[in-house]
Formats: structure tokens, C-alpha cells, sequence
């Protein structure tokens, strides 16, 4: 998929697919995704095994990770240079929305 | 005291994965245990009378699943109980808040779209069916006796009442997609 579609398609991004494609720009599982987003949000985003199933082959599908290798019939996947672009984008976006949120609090 | 009894086809009773859901944990908290899934038991289902158990079950519907599939799932402390054609039964035991699978809204549509699917196939099949009989009906009327006529209607009859009720499933699944 080339970045165009990709932007299009992911971008405003949801809160599970942005800390998913955060949590990969380190090789991990799904398990250890989970457990590192809870840790990151303070335990509020607790994703559960078929939110997180489904959102890694979805993001597979269209090429913003890859998997790396297998350990124990666990898979290990990380970020591709695609998802980091996405990435990015997307966090420019909430910084902007961060910059336009000063005043209101 | 009977202490196993047999449901009847409950796939086709509960057909929006949430309220299959329910029905499972429903008889798990008055002591109705589920002992396996396999193929049959869309069909017929065997429970054997146990302590009642505060499970969650969840249904899910894969049609090529990736090779970490369960893994991914029994990581998260799931128990996979079985599964129906591509349906895949899972549980938990729980005390507290009820645990989810389906996380988030987004991935909860996904999850029953799936299911929506699945039907939406086999509605189409059976359509097809029933408009394959009705050409062969029209195409050999003049040649058919009154038994063989009988026949078509039978086999009509019955595709169509089937495809009927898949219609009204694949509504409702669609209507409770957000569950």
C-alpha cells in the first residue's frame, strides 16, 4: 500500500492502532503489546486478544508491520518504514490538536 | 438427578454472537458446564450438570486464521473450548468485572461483520439453490409425472424457508452489529 492510501485510510487514527504501531517501533508480540499500552495509559487502555488479533492483520495486510520471526507459536512483529511514515502523520496531527486544546484547560 | 442434558440446535437459536454469549455464561451460572465443542454441536449440544461457574465466553468467527491464532488467545488466559465450522468458542473464568475480547467498538463490528458474512454466504447458496430448482422445475415440466413435480416443490419449499430464515439472521446480526 503507498502512503497516500495508507494516510487515508488510518489517518485520524484510532487509539488502539496508534498504540499498537507505537508499541512496534520495538519488535514485540501481542501479549507484550497489551501489556506495554496498559502500562503506557496508566492501565486505562486494556485491549483485549481479539482487538488486538484483528488490528495487527489488519495492519499487516496493508504493510505497516511485518512479522519477524516466531518464538514458542508466539509471532514477533514489528513497524515497517510505511508505519512509521503513518506514524508521524498521526502525531503531528495530535500535536496540532494538543496546541489547539491550550486556553480550554 | 439427570445430570447431563442435550440443547438442540443452538446456533440457530442464538444467532447474534453477543446473545450466544449470554446463553453459555447463563447456563455455566446455573450449573450447566460445558464439557467440549465439536463439529455437531450446532446441532446438539451436551451440558453436564456441575457447580454454577461465573464464566465469559466468547464467540468468534475466523475463515483462514493466522498460525497464532490460538496462541494469542490462551496467552490472554482464554480457554478455547472448541469450534463449529469456522466458529471458535472461547472462555474464561472470572470474578470482577466481566473480561472482553473485543476491546473496542471498531473491532466489536468487525468481529459480528464476520458472522454477517458467514450467513450472507450461505443465503446466497441457498438462493441459488432454490432458483437452480425452480429452472430444472420449469425446464422439464412437460416431461415430469405428478410425483416428480411433488419433488421440485418439496426440495423448493424447503431451500426457500431456509434462506428465509438466514435473511431474518443476517438481518438481525447486522442490526446488533454494535454488540
Amino acid at each position: 500500500m503507498d502512503l497516500s492510501k495508507a494516510v487515508k485510510r488510518y489517518i485520524p487514527m484510532s487509539e488502539t492502532m496508534f498504540y499498537i504501531l507505537l508499541s512496534l517501533r520495538q519488535p514485540n508480540h501481542g501479549y507484550g503489546i497489551m501489556q506495554q499500552v496498559k502500562e503506557l495509559t496508566g492501565d486505562r487502555v486494556n485491549m483485549g486478544a481479539g482487538t488486538i488479533y484483528q488490528s495487527i492483520g489488519k495492519l499487516e495486510g496493508d504493510g505497516l508491520i511485518k512479522p519477524l520471526r516466531e518464538e514458542d507459536r508466539k509471532k514477533i512483529y514489528e513497524i515497517t518504514d510505511l508505519g512509521t511514515q503513518v506514524l508521524t502523520i498521526e502525531a503531528k496531527r495530535i500535536r496540532e490538536l494538543y496546541r489547539n486544546t491550550e486556553g480550554l484547560l | 438427578m439427570k445430570d447431563t442434558k442435550k440443547v438442540w440446535l443452538t446456533t440457530f437459536r442464538y444467532v447474534v454472537p453477543a446473545e450466544y454469549e449470554r446463553w453459555f455464561e447463563a447456563q455455566e451460572a446455573s450449573g450447566w458446564h460445558v464439557e467440549k465443542i465439536g463439529q455437531w454441536s450446532s446441532i446438539l449440544m451436551t451440558l453436564k450438570k456441575d457447580k454454577p461457574r461465573q464464566y465469559r465466553y466468547v464467540v468468534d468467527m475466523q475463515f483462514s486464521r493466522r498460525k497464532d491464532y490460538i496462541a494469542l488467545y490462551e496467552e490472554f488466559g482464554w480457554e478455547f473450548v472448541g469450534q463449529m465450522a469456522s466458529a471458535y468458542v472461547w472462555r474464561k473464568e472470572y470474578t470482577g468485572e466481566r473480561p472482553e475480547s473485543f476491546t473496542d467498538q471498531e473491532n466489536i463490528e468487525r468481529r459480528n461483520r464476520r458472522f454477517a458474512i458467514a450467513v450472507l454466504i450461505n443465503l446466497i447458496l441457498f438462493s441459488l439453490t432454490v432458483l437452480g430448482l425452480m429452472i430444472g422445475f420449469i425446464v422439464t415440466f412437460g416431461k415430469t409425472d405428478m410425483g416428480q413435480k411433488l419433488q421440485f416443490i418439496l426440495g423448493m419449499s424447503l431451500c426457500a424457508a431456509f434462506a428465509a430464515y438466514l435473511w431474518y439472521v443476517w438481518r438481525k446480526i447486522l442490526k446488533n452489529r454494535n454488540r
